[in-house]
């Protein structure tokens, strides 16, 4: 599902954020990605995105060489994949339906579609009985399931997830990584980068540590160190 | 991928709704420079109107008798045809003095409608060699009390002076003008900007969940484009509502002898307003498109 091969990125102050990094993740894999900050985790999701661009080697996302990808078609792969943050970005002005529709809205899904799809991934996530509230009204763990659902209603392949937890009590924590290994079992690939050590260690799934910009450790169900 | 109607005008309104200060300023400046052009452009056909028969070097017109025959004119065609001192005669008919006619009195219909093309008389609008004004009369006079001729009638000073004051002045207006056109595309180039700037969050959401770039920029081109329209509209009623004082203020044909009133036909202000309709619409989409394409890296 995606590959990087001897894929190096350098910042414009000569920061080296990834180097040479050869990476194969299967579909369906749950991968999570350690490192310090500023090891170049977040530049290893945002390159799949095509939010960044690699200097050198070539990334491939569900077969398709995205080096070489026009700006008129990263929205096309960005249709295929998940994104959810640390800070939710969530739009403060819509309800928990609105932001979810608007997702699909923007690419141009049917009216009808959005009225079928935003309730069934609203009750997914578990927010069904929220779905006129505002962002400012929920948790910080409800608003991470909003930016779940909003990651997953166009059923993406892949799901990137950027310290999805970062901002969230352990407990809550784990509600969220529940949602996720459920999205996970449906055969979406997770990507997720992540410092929270409990989590790492209580999924024991592939684990891919980053060290200043390189990959130090590859480990099928590994644990944080 | 189409976009659909409905979240355009949605989308689109809101923007404007958004930046209510910033987008009447841009609204107004469109405004007034395109009053500013359209003004200079009334005035320019005013004047082109009304001095007509005094262009492309003209010096003096030879006005023949209603009932001069068919003889005569030729005759003195002849004549002009092999004076050394000659340049260039324009021969007007009954038919074509009637059409100017109406260009130069068409907002009086009831006078138009009292006169008929048999009414007026037929002219060689004549341009001599040399422009020297003794010569020109010397010249001019030789024509008088010919046979089927009326009157001998010459350009005047103050015709040369209207027209180069009129050509002057339209060329400075228009540099203006200019300035102000650069003025309004470059708010509305900011006020795009700041539509931008209010709605980023909603922007950054779109690229990441695969909206089409096209999709995120064309809201906000038409935000652009419509405030270059209604500036353009504004602009039109002003000057449509203003165009009888123009016509007021400027001396009218009993004024000036020589020459016609300064009249603006309809046919000419529907050419202005399209004009200015065009140019505003120009002006929004310029704006909002470096707006786009500079600052919406997507």
């Amino acid at each position: 599902m995606i590959t990087l091969e001897n894929v190096t990125k350098t910042y414009k102050n000569s920061t080296v954020a990834l180097r040479d990094a050869n990476v194969e993740i299967a579909k369906g894999e749950f991968v999570f990605l350690v490192g310090a900050s500023g090891s170049g985790k977040s530049t290893f999701i945002r390159l799949l995105n095509k939010e960044e661009t690699p200097e050198q080697g070539h990334i491939y996302v569900a077969g398709k060489d995205i080096g070489g990808l026009s700006s008129w078609k990263i929205p096309y792969l960005r249709r295929n994949i998940g994104c959810i943050f640390q800070d939710f970005k969530l739009l403060p002005t819509k309800t928990v339906f609105e932001n979810v529709a608007f997702a699909l809205e923007v690419i141009g899904r049917p009216r009808s579609v959005i009225e079928s799809q935003v309730p069934a991934i609203l009750d997914l996530v578990g927010l069904g009985h929220k779905s006129d509230s505002f962002p400012t009204e929920l948790s910080g763990g409800e608003q991470q399931r909003v930016s779940v659902a909003r990651a997953f209603v166009n059923r993406p392949l892949i799901l990137l997830a950027d310290e999805p937890t970062g901002n969230l009590d352990p407990a809550t924590s784990v509600g969220i990584m529940k949602l996720l290994d459920r999205i996970n079992k449906t055969g979406t690939t997770v990507v997720m980068a992540t410092h929270d050590r409990g989590i790492v260690d209580t999924m024991r799934r592939r684990v891919i540590e980053i060290d200043r910009g390189s990959i130090v450790r590859d480990q099928a169900r590994g644990v944080y160190e | 991928m189409p976009v659909k109607f409905d979240y355009l005008v949605r989308e689109t309104t809101s923007n404007l709704g958004r930046n209510v200060t910033i987008t009447l300023a841009s609204i107004m400046t469109v405004a007034v420079s395109l009053a500013v052009v359209g003004a200079s452009l009334m005035l320019r056909s005013g004047v082109e109107n009304a001095t007509k028969r005094w262009q492309g070097g003209i010096e003096f017109v030879v006005f023949l008798r209603i009932d001069a025959t068919q003889q005569q004119i030729e005759s003195l065609q002849n004549d002009l045809d092999q004076s050394p001192e000659v340049s260039k005669i324009v021969f007007v008919d009954q038919q074509q003095a009637y059409s100017e006619f109406k260009t130069l009195f068409a907002d009086s219909p009831e006078l138009i409608d009292s006169v008929t093309a048999e009414d007026l008389p037929p002219s060689f609008r004549i341009e001599p060699v040399n422009k020297d004004v003794d010569a020109v009369e010397s010249l001019g006079l030789t024509f008088e009390g010919r046979s089927g001729v009326d009157q001998v009638v010459f350009a005047s000073k103050t015709i040369r002076l209207i027209q180069q004051l009129s050509s002057r002045l339209t060329v400075g207006i228009f540099v203006i003008a200019a300035f102000l056109l650069g003025a309004a595309g470059l708010l509305i180039l900011n006020t795009i900007r700041m539509a931008m700037f209010a709605r980023r969050r909603e922007i950054e959401v779109m690229k990441l969940v695969g909206a089409t770039n096209w999709f995120i920029r064309v809201p906000f081109m038409l935000e652009g484009l419509i405030q270059g329209l209604i500036g353009a509209f504004v602009a039109i009623g002003a000057l449509a509502a203003f165009k009888p004082f123009f016509q007021q203020w400027l001396p009218s044909a009993q004024d000036i002898p020589l020459v016609g009133g300064f009249q603006v036909s309809g046919g000419e202000m529907t050419v202005i307003f399209i004009t200015l309709g065009i140019v505003g619409i120009a002006i929004g989409a310029i704006g909002a498109g470096i707006a786009v394409s500079r600052f919406l890296d997507v």
